[in-house]
């Protein structure tokens, strides 16, 4: 199997600012990558790049096996984060509108687009202007836009902002879909949950370099903190006698919670028996790194600052609210 | 290339099948047909009724008469017919044959005089004592005038002749003259009516009182009003002033007219696809320049549609005065290619700001330096219409994107540069054509993707230069 997309030393500044620094990449066919970031990381000038909306100052790019994604537009789908519709052209006509500007004409080309309007239960608005529709019907469109002729590459810029949670769930179950299709997928987002649930592999970007390539797996493997999080039955017992037991580095209250750090060495599996015999325990398990900790742990090094470090956590989740995200 | 074409179908569609469009394109020709099958029924209907008088105050005792007699209904009505012919002499011949040469045509002419003599004034003079007090003869034309039934009645006008009005005063180089007083809102036709007599029986009393023959002077002093004819490396041919003026008058509207809507319908729709943030959508399918080309073949359509429309309804209207013959098809070949390369320039421009700003408030400022690249040619119409071979028409002929437009005005004139330098300006013209495009496409790709503040024309030209 050959790369879908392939990045050498990609370079693109704007005057004084470098949105994107020397990246390297390589998207092999059928992959499902995530790219990362806070915003402003350089993920969309990535993407217009890829796509030959922008054009790189330095650096060589490779798409569907041709030197730019112009000679392989037709088989790119691309949803951009910055979407729209014509409002008043109707939702048949700019499905099959759009569809046509990818190629993708043809005989069957008006029951393709009342098939996946139906898919997406929205097969009563074929005849309506796009401006008559609901902002998430109208983001349902645009994906369809950006699907309709099949796609060998699917990229999609931030393919869940402005999305309520049961679009988002609608959007994922279609990537997904397309994935399973055989195409490859690559999408950027910067709220880190959004890519633990969708990606088999992860690309970091933090302001215009890139900081992390790995698989999912790998980076479970790799970014382990080796910590239990435990919950005592009895809210008065004394969990910091924990910090005595054999194999146990720390021992730090974390809301209701606590966090057990495992020294080097030490099996998780025979700690928590050890554990759970010590002081009852209403639960325990082992703690899992989010991307964000990942992400957060590359990039501390750089900016040692705690507020700094405040901040980048706010950019990475949604609504910026300081709550706890687990996988 | 498919693409561009579908680029510029969906691009045609959308502009011509709006209601707007629709209204926009046919409420000017709708307007300009009321105004054709109005303005002559306007223009005929005649003075308003009037009975009345003229007071006259004459020490010299010779105007009353001679006054009366020009006042006559009959003669008004004359004079008026012989006007009436005057302005049909000034209309096309053709015209001027179907009226007076077919038994129709010339009923109707009687017809018309006698509707004119039916309709003429009736004004009587009423000569005053010499020694008359001229504010009591004044006092009724204050009055509220008697007007029953939209007639007018009663004093119109108070003529005070002067003493020495038809004998020179003894030493005096010149004749004296008339005071006249109307009455407010006397119709200015019946003021002239009135003026006309006056100066007619003084001057026929000068001259009688000078023992001279009036035939004689009127024949001696008359000379025939000619038609000059033109005399051109082909032949000579009458010349046709109205139809010198209003070739090039309406081929540059033509030229603009359409330009001015497509572009700014071009203009209008890149905008909205900015803020609609529909054009990043397009973008992962089509190029920028695919965009941009399609964009500006799909407004060219919309402009062709215009130009053929209105030229359409220009020829249709030579068509039926029969004065088809006087167009050049040349000429209007011309016009198709200069339209071709004037909407490519201005359209070009069009796109690079419609690209660039975020709405259409935004586009006005930038829009400033090419409305006045448009308006230029009207400035210079004048200068160039009157010399169309100077060295200033000669050289601003072959300065893009006005060069199209003032080649156009120098060929529709009398004497039309040789045909080298029509083409070169096409060439010229093509150049410029490209110019603006490689700047448009440049800015074009950048402006799209820009959001926030509105670029400056360095900035675009800044753009053009990085991208």
């Amino acid at each position: 199997m050959g790369d879908a997309i392939v990045l050498s030393h990609l370079t693109k500044t704007f005057g004084e600012t470098t949105a994107v620094a020397d990246l390297d990449l390589v998207v092999p066919e059928g992959g499902l990558y995530g790219v990362i970031g806070p915003n402003g990381a350089g993920k969309t000038t990535t993407i217009r790049m890829i796509l030959s909306i922008l054009f790189p100052d330095r650096g060589e790019l490779q798409v569907l096996g041709r030197r730019s994604a112009l000679l392989a537009k037709d088989r790119i789908g691309y949803l951009p984060e910055e979407r729209g519709l014509y409002k008043k052209m109707r939702v048949g006509s700019f499905l099959a509108y759009m569809a046509r500007l990818k190629g993708a004409d043809g005989p069957d080309l008006k029951g393709r687009v009342r098939g996946w309007l139906e898919r997406v239960s929205l097969a009563e608005v074929e005849g309506k202007r796009c401006e008559e529709l609901s902002k998430g019907m109208q983001q349902k469109i645009q994906f369809i836009a950006s699907v309709i002729h099949a796609p060998d590459l699917l990229i999609l810029d931030e393919p869940f902002s402005g999305l309520d949670p049961v679009n988002q769930r609608l959007v994922r179950d279609l990537v997904f879909e397309q994935h399973r299709r055989g195409a490859t997928v690559l999408f950027s987002t910067h709220v880190m949950v959004h890519a633990e649930q969708l990606c088999d592999h992860i690309v970091m970007i933090h302001q215009g370099r890139k900081v992390l390539d790995e698989t999912m797996v790998r980076i479970r493997a790799k970014y382990d903190p080796r910590s239990l999080i435990v919950e005592p039955m009895d809210a008065a017992a004394d969990v910091l006698a924990l910090g005595r037991v054999d194999g146990v580095l720390s021992v730090r209250k974390d809301g209701a919670a606590w966090e057990v750090g495992l020294a080097d060495g030490t099996d998780p599996a025979a700690l928590i028996r050890t554990l759970a015999a010590a002081v009852p325990l209403s639960r325990i398990e082992v703690r899992r790194p989010t991307l964000e900790d990942v992400f957060l742990g590359i990039v501390a090094g750089k900016t040692p600052a705690s507020d700094e470090h405040a901040r980048l956590r706010a950019a990475l989740r949604e609504d910026g609210s300081p709550t706890e995200v687990r996988s | 290339m498919k693409k561009v074409l579908h680029v510029a179908l969906r691009e045609f569609l959308a502009t011509v099948a709006t209601r707007g469009f629709i209204f926009g394109i046919l409420i000017t020709p709708a307007v300009i047909a009321v105004m054709i099958v109005v303005m002559p029924r306007l223009m005929r209907e005649g003075p308003p009724k009037v009975e009345g008088e003229v007071a006259l105050i004459d020490p010299t005792g010779e105007v009353a008469e001679h006054l009366s007699e020009y006042l006559r209904p009959e003669r008004i009505a004359a004079r008026r017919e012989e006007l009436k012919k005057k302005i049909d002499d000034a209309t096309p011949e053709a015209l001027r044959v179907v009226a007076a040469t077919t038994p129709q045509g010339s009923s109707a002419m009687r017809q018309s005089i006698d509707a004119a003599l039916g309709d003429a004034p009736k004004i009587e003079v009423r000569t005053l004592d010499s020694g008359s007090d001229l504010e009591q003869a004044k006092a009724p034309l204050g009055e509220k005038a008697g007007t029953g039934r939209g007639v007018e009645r009663g004093r119109l006008a108070v003529a005070v002749v002067h003493r020495d009005a038809v004998v020179r005063a003894a030493g005096q180089d010149k004749f004296g003259s008339y005071d006249l007083y109307v009455r407010g809102k006397l119709d200015d036709r019946i003021e002239d009516e009135i003026k006309g007599g006056l100066k007619d029986a003084i001057v026929a009393a000068r001259i009688r009182a000078s023992g001279l023959d009036r035939a004689l002077v009127e024949a001696v002093t008359h000379v025939d009003r000619i038609k000059s004819r033109t005399v051109t490396a082909e032949g000579e041919s009458a010349t046709n002033e109205i139809f010198n003026v209003m070739l090039p008058a309406g081929f540059m509207v033509l030229l603009l007219v359409s330009v001015l809507t497509s572009g700014q319908y071009l203009l209008t729709t890149t905008v909205e696809e900015k803020s609609n943030r529909v054009v990043e959508v397009l973008l992962s399918a089509v190029s920028p320049m695919e965009l941009m080309v399609g964009k500006i073949l799909g407004q060219m359509a919309v402009g062709f549609l215009i130009l053929i429309l209105y030229a359409g309804l220009g020829i249709a209207a030579l068509v039926s005065f029969a004065m088809l013959g006087l167009l050049d098809m040349k000429l209007l070949i011309f016009l198709l290619l200069f339209y071709v390369l004037s909407y490519f320039t201005i359209a070009a421009l069009m796109a690079a700001i419609g690209s660039a700003v975020n709405e259409m408030r935004e586009a006005q400022t930038l829009m400033t330096p090419v409305m006045l690249l448009i308006m230029i040619p009207w400035m210079l119409w004048m200068p160039i219409t009157r010399d169309p071979n100077s060295t200033f028409s000669t050289v601003t002929s072959f300065i893009p994107p006005i060069g199209n437009f003032v080649m156009l005005l120098r060929m529709t004139s009398t004497s039309p540069p040789p045909l080298w330098q029509a083409l070169l300006s096409l060439v010229v013209g093509a150049v410029g054509v490209v110019a603006a495009l490689w700047f448009a496409a440049k800015v074009f790709r950048i402006g799209l993707l820009m959001f926030g503040k509105p670029p400056t024309f360095r900035t675009l030209i800044r753009w053009a230069r990085m991208a």
